[in-house]
């Protein structure tokens, strides 16, 4: 018999990235108030180095969740509350917000690279710098990181709607995603 | 033709129990999120305002055009940055840094844990709701111990402070009140004679 909720790895992930997409922007909101970095100033670096990690493990969690919905999905979810567009729109904002979550952080890692600085994984391993500083690109990368992460709010904001809908409904979609 | 009506009426019962939990526990879940999140950003905040750095020795910050363009800024506002860091610095008693890193360790670790009752509760497992009460309640007391270390703090970090964790301390008092309902609700369902 299929499984009525997501797979373990599917629920923590789901978990985690909601977490780390918060954290992201609370950080990002305070961090970009800091004084431009210089030889004195130098309150950005910690910060904006681990934005771009976050950014980066966001990403590798993001395809943990997607490879582990693929692998386990659960049985298909029958509800009376559930009318057609209601499904189809849930679908859709979810593949958008999937999609989005990746734009958000491939442009804000070409932003990075593009603007000279180097990122060090979790301060281990230098990534290679293969990009050339060029001022025009990191503006237009770190124009799409920003409008993708106002949309990615945006997104966020539906879903969390949706959620919060069927929990109070309490038509057990919602445990999907709680059910270990 | 009673016997019905009592089943139906227990039946509803358990009904609004469950329902009751089950809205309790979204919000530990939601608010949780959003908790951990900001509890983290303290500790990012208080880690990087150090004492004895630049913005306390009052050096000019480096306020390029070409940063200021890329940074949608004016010069002011660029100049302003630095003072923003020393208002806080400057503001902060000598024990208030560690002691404001500390407390929102707790702070991640407890959202952490209202995150996984709030699941729980979701999920309506009777046996979540002591804890539940001790998370909500521990949650509770992060967000007094943070208002009383913040009044003791300068003006500026007052002004900064206050009502954020006012507004969390009044969020977590409805939250374990919420569950000490539930639990009592829950003890008093176990007291009813089984037929």
């Amino acid at each position: 018999m299929q499984r009525q909720a997501y797979s373990k790895t599917a629920i923590l992930t789901h978990w985690l990235l909601a977490v780390f997409i918060f954290f992201l922007f609370i950080s990002s909101w305070w961090m970009l108030a800091l004084p431009l970095p210089s030889e004195e100033y130098r309150y950005r670096e910690l910060p904006f180095q681990l934005h771009k990690n976050l950014g980066i493990t966001l990403v590798l969690m993001l395809f943990i969740l997607l490879y582990s919905r693929w692998r386990h999905r659960p049985a298909e979810h029958t509800s009376p509350a559930m009318t057609l567009w209601m499904r189809r729109s849930a679908i859709t904002t979810r593949v958008v917000l999937y999609l989005t979550i990746f734009a958000c952080c491939l442009s804000g890692y070409l932003s990075s690279a593009y603007s000279g600085w180097t990122t060090t994984l979790w301060w281990a391993v230098d990534l290679p710098d293969w990009a050339y500083e060029d001022e025009e690109l990191n503006m237009l990368f770190s124009d799409i990181h920003l409008w993708t992460c106002w949309m990615l709010l945006a997104l966020v904001a539906v879903h969390i709607s949706g959620a919060i809908y069927h929990a109070f409904l309490q038509d057990g979609l919602v445990r999907r995603m709680i059910r270990w | 033709m009673t016997e019905d009506m009592n089943t139906d009426a227990a039946h509803s019962e358990n009904q609004a129990k469950a329902n009751g939990s089950a809205c309790l526990g979204i919000m530990a879940i939601v608010f949780g999120i959003f908790l951990a999140a900001m509890h983290g950003n303290e500790i990012l905040t208080h880690f990087v305002y150090a004492p004895d750095t630049a913005a306390i020795h009052d050096l000019p910050v480096d306020c390029d055009d070409d940063e200021l363009e890329e940074e949608g800024i004016s010069l002011e506002e660029c100049n302003l940055m630095g003072v923003a860091v020393k208002h806080v610095i400057l503001s902060s008693p000598d024990w208030f840094r560690e002691f404001y890193i500390g407390l929102s360790v707790v702070g991640v670790v407890l959202a952490a844990l209202s995150i996984c009752v709030g699941i729980l509760l979701v999920d309506y497992r009777r046996w979540v709701v002591t804890p539940a009460v001790l998370t909500f309640g521990s949650l509770l007391l992060v967000d007094l111990i943070a208002f009383l270390a913040l009044i003791n703090t300068g003006p500026l970090l007052r002004a900064m402070y206050l009502w954020d964790v006012l507004l969390w301390a009044l969020i977590h008092l409805s939250m374990t009140a919420a569950a000490l309902v539930v639990r009592q609700s829950k003890y008093a369902q176990s007291d009813e004679p089984q037929d």
